[in-house]
């Protein structure tokens, strides 16, 4: 009896200690070239990584971590470019830290890995408060080692910065600066989860535009046309405008106001018409549109430049026609569309809320978006013409960024006799007045009797 | 989605001016004809019903379609 407890303790142990050198086989980072591109209000990151395993198993999973906050996007791709699956792991501990797990579609002793991440608003002004004509000076805190579950033998930083007017920078030797560029490393050895700081204080003069809410409006119509209209609040998010502004400065002097945000582009699908740029007092008349090949090229120019701090708000609609982005098959329809369209380069969107307006009767909804999103109640609208109510879907996600825009599904179920249902509303309508005519002339609302004699 | 092809409205667009043109060009004449058969008519006992009926149903039709396709002209995807 004592003889095979103690056998069942020493198998549990054996079990235990195998399942633990399995969690923690030797994986180390070969070599990571990280290249950080600070030049814009956006971290862009691309992680370069070789990992290898020490005994020769081959590496089904990685774990990347990323420290970075406000993290918008990631993506990883193996040596022979394919994707790599990308999932979360689920933390309840350290709120800044967050794991990735990587799963490799083909298992390898030696795996290279491309990673790009892009994370927003830890680019932040410093000083936060300049004057009109004062240079827009920004700082970053990052991580100067991969901050990785594993080892790191070798390791350089390529930092991309907008401009050559660089204040400060962290001097861990070895590293390089030429022009915008700074150069960080190689450096060896490096253990697991060492935190030392990357600091990068330097002159940033690209708009530094947050849009703070963007309403999205999809209303399809199965006459033939795809209306969209986006409602947008933006707000200059660089360093905060300190004194009085001096128009008289900021039209004479070319110096004055760089940080402001005097206007910028907005592409839109080629097929756009009926593009039209407004906000509450009307038409905003300043604004350029250009149809280029493939896409149309709209120039925006807010009714004032934008300071730091400053805001300003607008609604910016065009109508592309229906065969551009819906497919059908018998009373089977579906919609293939941008979930969120460019607003300006390297934008920044707090939260986005995408309303889709379908014909009234459409039935057996189904969504598919390419990433996840919080889905809001279904709702009803009430336009012109309408019954039952129009269907609304939507639904809503916070931070994103270009990379996010990318193609939602929805499909859906519209018979088109429903179709009809619009003339035949206004033509009852009509003949009702008619009805009315003829029932009103054969009645005889006369007082007396008739006594038509004379 | 291969099965599937691009949806195209089942009156092109481009002849969306024209249509409601016409088509409210003959529901007005027609609406016209009503109203003058409607007062005209003597006073007497042979019965022209169904006939004001037919004549404002044809105007109906025509002005019901018409205005919807004038609202598609001007914008308003119904």
């Amino acid at each position: 009896m004592k003889k095979m407890e103690l056998s069942r303790i020493i198998y549990c142990v054996a079990l235990t200690y195998l399942c633990f050198s399995a969690a923690n086989a030797e994986i180390i980072n070969k070599n990571v070239e990280r290249v950080l591109d600070l030049s814009s209000q956006l971290v862009k990151t691309t992680y370069k990584i070789t990992a290898e395993e020490t005994t020769g198993k081959p590496i089904k999973e990685y774990v990347f971590i990323v420290t970075e906050p406000n993290l918008s996007y990631i993506s990883a791709k193996d040596g022979l470019n394919k994707k790599v699956e990308v999932q979360k792991i689920q933390e309840g501990g350290a709120s800044n830290v967050f794991s990735y797990k990587l799963t490799f579609s083909s298992p390898s002793s030696k795996q290279s890995i491309v990673i790009e991440t892009v994370s927003t608003k830890n680019i932040l002004p410093h000083p936060s408060e300049i004057k009109q004509n004062d240079k827009q000076l920004v700082k970053f805190v990052g991580k100067l080692y991969l901050y990785s579950k594993y080892s790191t033998s070798t390791q350089k930083t390529n930092v991309i910065l907008s401009s050559s007017n660089i204040l400060s920078h962290t001097q861990v030797k070895p590293f390089s600066v030429s022009s915008n560029k700074v150069f960080f490393g190689p450096y060896e050895n490096i253990g697991a989860q060492s935190e030392d700081e990357l600091v990068l204080h330097y002159e940033n003069q690209t708009p530094f535009l947050t849009v703070n809410t963007l309403e999205r409006t999809i209303e399809v119509s199965h006459w033939g046309n795809i209306a969209v209209k986006e409602d947008i609040q933006l707000t200059h998010s660089g360093a905060k405008l300190k004194g009085s502004f001096s128009r008289y400065d900021f039209q004479k002097d070319g110096r004055s106001g760089q940080s402001a945000v005097k206007s910028y582009k907005t592409y839109l699908p080629a097929s756009a018409n009926g593009v039209y740029y407004r906000d509450t007092n009307g038409n905003i008349s300043t604004s350029n549109m250009n149809l280029m090949r493939d896409f149309v090229d709209l120039d925006l120019r807010p009714r004032f430049p934008l300071f730091g701090g400053w805001k300003t708000q607008y609604t910016l609609g065009y109508n592309v026609p229906s065969y551009e982005y819906l497919y059908s098959s018998g009373n089977k329809y579906m919609l293939k569309m941008h979930l969120i369209d460019h607003i300006h380069d390297n934008m920044l969107i707090d939260e986005a809320v995408v309303n889709i307006i379908l014909p009234e009767g459409s039935t057996n909804i189904e969504l598919i978006t390419p990433y996840s999103v919080k889905r809001h109640q279904n709702d009803l609208m009430y336009t012109y013409l309408d019954t039952v109510g129009r269907p609304v879907i939507s639904f809503s996600k916070q931070n994103l960024v270009e990379n996010h825009i990318s193609d939602f599904t929805l499909k859906y179920s519209f018979s088109k006799v429903s179709l009809l249902q619009e003339p035949l509303l206004v033509i009852g309508f009509i003949y009702i007045i008619f009805l009315f005519t003829i029932v009103f002339l054969r009645l005889d609302l006369s007082i007396t009797s008739h006594s038509h004699k004379d | 989605m291969e099965a599937m092809q691009r949806y195209v409205s089942p009156v092109n667009p481009a002849v969306f001016p024209h249509l409601a043109s016409v088509l409210l060009i003959i529901g007005t004449f027609f609406t016209a004809w009503f109203f003058v058969f409607v007062v005209s008519r003597k006073n007497t006992k042979e019965s022209t019903l169904i006939k004001e009926l037919l004549i404002s149903l044809c105007a109906a039709i025509f002005l019901g379609f018409g205005i919807v396709f004038l609202l598609l002209t001007v914008g308003i995807y119904v």
